[in-house]
């Protein structure tokens, strides 16, 4: 019970959850330091990564919470999980396309750098959420299923464990779309 | 704000390009201080629901434990985070800048956010549940958001004042 929770207690149930989510982002921070800055259009990319990122909380830890509670209140069936993928993906490409506008906005007003098509700052935060989700999506529900089999709650241990996977492939597959698009 | 974030590291990628490092621990310690947060915004809203806390701006037991047991979880994190930040920064060779002082800007900056958190949220808790409304609903969307903003703010705050 929360309301017994010692110091100690806090910190032994919080830290291992919080040292997978910090290996996690450091992986996600390797893909950055050294894959993405030596890209030439780097300071038009680094507008899009923070706003990636933050989706993993908006949008993929929804998903996970869910799955969660369709599972341990017994209704989780083929068509609910269909649904919460289908909102999570609607959800998904609309805050791409906001992203995309935003950023195009910025930089005409700001930054005035030129170094991409404006039609690559809708693509680029579009495709790389369509990705990210493709590894996202599959992984936690297979998480949730198997924490929820053994008697784990989905959501002590599948939140952090999201977080990590989260992070590194919103890195990941965001220098996949750089790459396949052909980025300079 | 993740947009505003992505526009203070793009107006400083000169900073970005002297020390790479940066890039490498960022998206941990945004993570690290937004999941502080919110299991301390978790906390704060199970307390008020059941009263182990009352609804007054006031220092009470349950408060300061729950702070020393988050502020104890945030500087083993924080120590781990360091370690195994530098240690994959010389492993994959980026460079890194003058590691003390980084050490001392990341770690200001980290206690610095905290504090600022721990206030505005305990004060917001109380503010949203006198009001009849959850807090989790409205506060841990907004830590995330703030989160990402004040983590390469004060960041490169910090080191242009110091380097």
């Amino acid at each position: 019970m929360e309301n017994q929770d010692s110091k100690g207690k806090i910190v032994k149930e919080t830290f291992p959850s919080e040292l997978i989510s910090i290996i996690g982002d450091i992986l996600a921070g390797i893909l950055l330091s050294l894959l993405i800055l030596p890209f030439n259009s780097f300071p038009i990319l680094i507008l899009m990564v923070p706003a990636l990122l933050s989706l993993r909380g908006n949008l993929s830890g929804p998903f996970i919470a869910r799955t969660s509670r369709d599972l341990i209140i017994g209704n989780f069936t083929k068509r609910t999980w269909i649904e919460n993928v289908f909102a999570t993906y609607t959800l998904s490409i609309l805050t791409g396309i906001f992203i995309g506008i935003f950023s195009t906005i910025l930089n005409f007003v700001f930054f005035k750098l030129f170094l991409l098509p404006t039609l690559y700052f809708i693509l680029i935060p579009i495709i790389s959420i369509t990705l990210t989700l493709l590894i996202s999506i599959p992984s936690s529900t297979l998480l949730n299923y198997l924490a929820f089999k053994r008697g784990l709650n989905p959501n002590n241990v599948v939140n952090p464990i999201m977080t990590a996977v989260d992070d590194f492939s919103t890195v990941f597959c965001f220098l996949l779309t750089i790459i396949m698009l052909g980025v300079p | 704000m993740g947009l505003i974030s992505g526009s203070l590291l793009s107006i400083n990628e000169d900073l970005l390009y002297t020390i790479p490092i940066m890039l490498l621990i960022i998206p941990a310690l945004n993570s690290l201080i937004g999941d502080i947060s919110t299991v301390l915004v978790s906390r704060l809203t199970t307390h008020l629901y059941i009263g182990t806390l009352p609804p007054k701006i006031q220092k009470s037991k349950r408060l300061i434990e729950d702070l020393y047991g988050l502020i104890i979880t945030l500087l083993l994190s924080l120590i781990s985070l360091l370690f195994i930040g530098y240690l994959v920064g010389i492993i994959s060779g980026i460079r890194i800048v003058n590691p003390l002082l980084m050490i001392f800007v990341i770690s200001i900056t980290i206690l610095l956010i905290f504090s600022i958190m721990f206030i505005t949220l305990f004060i917001g808790a109380i503010f949203l549940f006198k009001r009849g409304k959850d807090p989790n609903n409205f506060l841990i969307p907004f830590v995330t958001s703030l989160a990402d903003f004040l983590t390469p703010f004060f960041l490169i705050l910090f080191l242009i004042m110091f380097l």
